[in-house]
């Protein structure tokens, strides 16, 4: 994005109400910056749910099917040993690690992916718009990269009749 | 802005006296004809057991909800209100049940003339007069709490004054602290005792862990009911989501109950313990993994995402299913220590009994709803209940 | 979201976001106080002592502690199930009061996982050490080794290892995933270079934008989710390492939920002494509030009336089963030579958690930091008393026992504290011990005065 307009609000309750106002002007908002989750943004923005879960559930079962098989296997057909009267598959004794690989590698598995999802991570260069978005401002993009000079100002004005603050244009 | 009163249409009536007129039927059926008295006796103690858990868990509900001051069951509250009406009703039936004979009849501890040497040592607790005083003590315990928590939580409705809500939270912490100690000696006294011989610690937690389970079940069941018929319409997606994962929660808490108490009995291999699970496994392997499947397997893999929750399609054969489980559970505490592996079975009386159970507790319960409205629409923390999201 | 009028504010004085931001990262800023240096020095003092008894416990070996043939268990393990159940509180606060819905979680969350994270290690600690050899700990883990041995995974023992492997991997990334934005709060606040750079690197380039938050917010209650399930899975395992046993005393199947409502219990003890103390310390009144203490003490009522049910409990059924030895076991317990034991364990968690009914007692923050220290002893009493109390006296009298700690023992257990307040107060000083973001998002519709704008 090398062309793109930023103005924020002090209030989310402002900022619901301002990104309804400009999204009615048929102005799409790239991005909004907030210091900490505001809910009905993501129905605003027009985001879908999340799909992570899906990945948390993958992780789940195949830490299940590793945990369980492997131990199987070690007992069953690796090195078979008897332990204080226990038959060589005992599936109640396997229970306990089976649960913990689950949950184990269902955890990593939704984290890496939400990191990975995200663009996070050690050494992210992702670029900060504004130092207190993560303080008390709720700031919003929007891109200009196909806009003609007269349109921006357009895009100006809706934002000032929609309250936004500090509306700025960088290039 | 009060909600829509609650009337009892001619039809239900009818389909609920017809429900427990075959109650009757089978009941008479097993005594007199075919199974025997044994089994129609065990099949009563299993259904009325059962259909006052359910009740009681309608009280759980309301109280755990007021004691830690949660909002959005207040959209539900009546339902559970209702379930809980039929615990004085379903306390009398036990009573008479076990002073008309069920006592000698299925618990072997009563014959005190052929009694061995263990169970000589246990006279001090299981002997007659003192399980009377104690099965008396809790069931009029739970009574009287059930009626003056109704009661306040009416009251609640007249200008939703401040006096009766903290009036409901003082009642319900008194019920919680009550109930604590009295589900818990109830269930060794009613349940544990059949096998008189064994013991677990657990027991107690475990049977309130599946009776928790059913209960919102049937919770659940009781709310479809009522929408199909044109009521609760303050009831929202957001509450059945809650419902739908409370649901998912307890069905996996009581997996967690059910296989400590099985795994460490498996493991420790101690004779006098694992004759218990032996005997089950034995005779009634079909149910003891029919149980294991309907109250886990079933709600757990069904009820994972987050759509299923929402959904009536998917949440109410869950339901249905969970009901059936949680009896069948029931099943496998008594059945094999009162009638034993060969007399016992699944028939007629089995499904007569249910059918004429449920259609008493179905038509106390809608006779309760009725009398109030559908909603306590003054109380408190009603208005937080019409206003929020789930976000999971 | 509508909230009931009549609902206590969970954040007072009037705040506004940027109050917020300024007044949590506050204890970070500056130098520490005097009374932080005295906490650290006293902290690496008790670590030095630790660092002593375990070079001792290496170099002369485990002769050092005051076990014997018959007590093969005592101080460590009792240590190890007390420090995890320490660390029960942190997750239990994220997770399951997150999926409860219970909101006074947010600015308590932070600061107990943290301790939850320090605890497990402090825990973990134990069995190795108690190996005797500790630089074979990783032995442990199933690998492929030339011996073409696998682990035994029949035992309980080994289920620890899973369990609490898992649980402390688990939290980590749980506090870690909740951390990274206030981590950048922490970033775009700073004001020297490095210290920027080096909030920078461990905000992971959070930047806060709405697909971020979605994300986020997916992440953190599967996260709940999963965590849920696994606190409950921690400690019923650890009470499996007792319970799968024959022993009188340690075979009852109460074991499990039991042990995990004590953990939350003693945990949630521990998160009061230190947070009574953090919130004056810090100026954390306004966000850590009465209603907080309060919420937590009901908690604690809660989870030591169902550990005091379940003592009476497991009393009960010793002599319904009609087993001797049973039976002698919990006589022993309660008038044998470790009555005294079994006596303070009692009063402490069954007895004063009561006190907290009286709104007077749990509104008194003095009187409610002395009974969390009540609540601690107590549960350090109850594992030692499960513990040493049920193998000192065995089916033969000839071997019958007793047990005392050596100067070596209770310099592993001072150690171990030293840790634990060192790696805290290091915390305090690198991490916001409220989380920022999270606090803010219950700011709107729970304060006590309505926010003032700062237009600047």
């Amino acid at each position: 994005m090398n062309k793109y307009l930023t103005a924020y609000y002090n209030d989310e309750e402002d900022l619901l109400e301002g990104l309804n106002k400009i999204q009615s002007e048929g102005i799409k908002v790239t991005d909004v910056l907030t210091p900490f989750p505001v809910h009905g943004l993501d129905k605003v923005i027009g985001l879908r749910r999340s799909r992570l879960s899906v990945i948390a559930f993958i992780g789940g079962a195949l830490g299940t099917l590793i945990g369980f098989f492997f131990q199987a296997w070690v007992f069953t057909v690796d090195y078979p040993l008897a332990f204080g009267g226990k038959p060589f598959f005992a599936v109640p004794s396997f229970m306990p690690v089976t649960f913990e690989m689950a949950v184990l590698l269902a955890a990593y598995a939704i984290v890496f992916a939400y990191l990975i999802h995200n663009n996070l991570g050690p050494g992210s260069k992702n670029i900060i718009y504004d130092e207190r978005i993560t303080d008390d401002r709720f700031l919003i993009l929007i891109s200009l990269e196909d806009k003609a000079d007269d349109q921006i100002k357009e895009v100006e004005t809706v934002l000032e009749n929609a309250g936004a603050l500090g509306i700025t244009l960088k290039v | 802005m009060e909600a829509k009163r609650f009337t009892l249409n001619k039809k239900t009536w009818i389909i609920l006296l017809v429900m427990i007129a075959i109650g009757v039927v089978s009941l008479l059926y097993g005594a007199l004809a075919g199974p025997g008295i044994k089994r129609m006796a065990a099949n009563l103690l299993l259904n009325n057991y059962y259909f006052l858990s359910l009740g009681l868990i309608g009280l759980f509900f309301i109280t755990a909800h007021a004691v830690s001051e949660s909002g959005w069951h207040t959209s539900v509250q009546r339902i559970a209100e209702a379930m809980s009406s039929f615990i004085p009703i379903g306390g009398v039936l036990l009573l008479v049940f076990f002073l008309s004979g069920g006592l000698h009849l299925l618990y072997e501890w009563t014959n005190t003339e052929q009694l061995d040497e263990v169970l000589q040592g246990k006279t001090p607790y299981l002997n007659e007069p003192f399980f009377y005083i104690r099965t008396l003590v809790f069931l009029a315990g739970w009574s009287i709490l059930a009626y003056f928590i109704r009661k306040t939580s009416l009251q609640l409705d007249i200008d939703g004054e401040r006096k009766y809500f903290n009036r409901l939270r003082v009642l319900s912490a008194v019920f919680l602290v009550f109930y604590a100690l009295s589900s818990v000696i109830s269930s060794w006294d009613w349940l544990m005792s059949i096998d008189a011989h064994w013991y677990s610690t657990l027991y107690g937690w475990y049977v309130f862990s599946s009776m928790l389970a059913a209960g919102i079940a049937m919770l659940i069941i009781l709310l479809y009911v009522l929408m199909k018929m044109g009521y609760m319409e303050h009831v929202n997606t957001e509450h059945i989501h809650d419902l739908g994962i409370y649901l998912f929660g307890f069905s996996i808490f009581w997996a967690y109950l059910w296989f400590s108490q099985y795994m460490l009995i498996w493991y420790a291999n101690i004779p006098e313990e694992t004759v218990y699970f032996y005997d089950r496994h034995l005779h009634f392997s079909g149910v003891f993994y029919i149980n294991l499947i309907l109250c886990f397997v079933v709600p757990f893999l069904a009820l994972m995402t987050r759509n299923s929750k929402r959904s009536f399609t998917i949440l109410i054969p869950v339901s249905v299913l969970v009901v059936i489980g949680h009896w069948f559970d029931l099943y496998l505490l008594i059945m094999p220590g009162t009638i034993g592996g060969e007399a016992s079975g699944f028939g007629l009386v089995e499904i007569g009994t249910t059918i004429g159970f449920l259609g008493l507790f179905a038509l106390v319960s809608f006779l309760t709803l009725a009398k109030a409205p559908l909603a306590p629409y003054k109380h408190p923390f009603y208005k937080e209940s019409l206003d929020y999201h789930t976000h999971y | 979201m509508y909230v009931s009028p009549i609902r206590e504010p969970l954040v007072r004085g009037g705040k506004t976001y940027s109050q917020i931001t300024k007044d949590i990262l506050a204890p970070m800023a500056g130098r520490p106080s005097v009374y932080w240096y005295i906490g650290i020095s006293l902290s690496v003092a008790a670590l030095l002592f630790g660092a002593w008894a375990i070079y001792m416990t290496v170099y002369v070996g485990i002769g050092t502690w005051g076990l014997n043939k018959t007590i093969g268990w005592a101080w460590d393990i009792t240590n190890f199930v007390w420090w995890v159940g320490i660390g029960h509180a942190g997750t239990f606060i994220s997770a399951i009061l997150l999926l409860f819905r219970q909101r006074w979680r947010t600015s308590i969350n932070r600061s107990a996982e943290a301790m939850t994270l320090i605890a497990i290690m402090c825990a973990g600690f134990f069995p190795l050490i108690h190996m005797g050899r500790i630089l074979l700990g990783f032995f442990i883990f199933p690998y492929p080794n030339t011996r073409s041995l696998w682990v035994n995974f029949n035992s309980p023992l080994l289920w620890d290892v899973f369990a609490i492997t898992t649980y402390f991997l688990v939290s980590l990334i749980f506090w870690y995933v909740g951390l990274i934005p206030d981590i950048a709060t922490v970033r775009d606040k700073a004001k020297s270079k490095i210290r920027k750079a080096i909030y920078k690197f461990l905000s992971f380039g959070w930047t806060g934008s709405v697909r971020q938050w979605t994300r986020h917010e997916t992440v953190s209650l599967i996260l709940a989710g999963l965590a849920a399930p696994l606190v409950l899975s921690v400690h019923t395992i650890v009470s499996f390492d007792f319970a799968t046993s024959v022993i009188p005393g340690w075979h009852t199947t109460i074991f499990p939920p039991y042990f995990v409502s004590g953990a939350v219990f003693s945990g949630f003890a521990m998160v009061l002494t230190l947070l009574i103390v953090a919130r004056k310390a810090l100026n954390l009144e306004e966000y850590i509030t009465k209603i907080h203490i309060e919420s937590m003490t009901k908690v604690i009522i809660l989870t030591g009336s169902i550990v005091g049910i379940a003592y009476i409990t497991e009393f009960f059924i010793a002599w319904y089963s009609g087993v001797e030895y049973e039976q002698y076991a919990f006589l022993n317990r309660a008038f044998g030579p470790y009555a005294w034991a079994y006596w303070i364990m009692m009063t402490c968690n069954v007895i004063t958690p009561q006190l907290f009914w009286i709104k007077k007692i749990r509104t008194n923050m003095l009187v409610v930091f002395i009974i969390s220290i009540f609540v601690n002893i107590g549960m350090w009493f109850e594992r030692f008393v499960i513990i040493v109390t049920s193998l000192h006296r065995d089916y033969l009298p000839s071997s019958w026992a007793m047990y005392k700690p050596t100067i070596t023992e209770v310099g592993l257990y001072v150690g171990t504290f030293g840790l634990f307040f060192t790696l805290f107060l290091l915390f305090i000083r690198a991490f916001p011990v409220v989380a920022i973001a999270e606090i803010k998002t219950v700011l709107k519709a729970s304060t006590d005065k309505p926010m003032q704008q700062d237009h600047e």
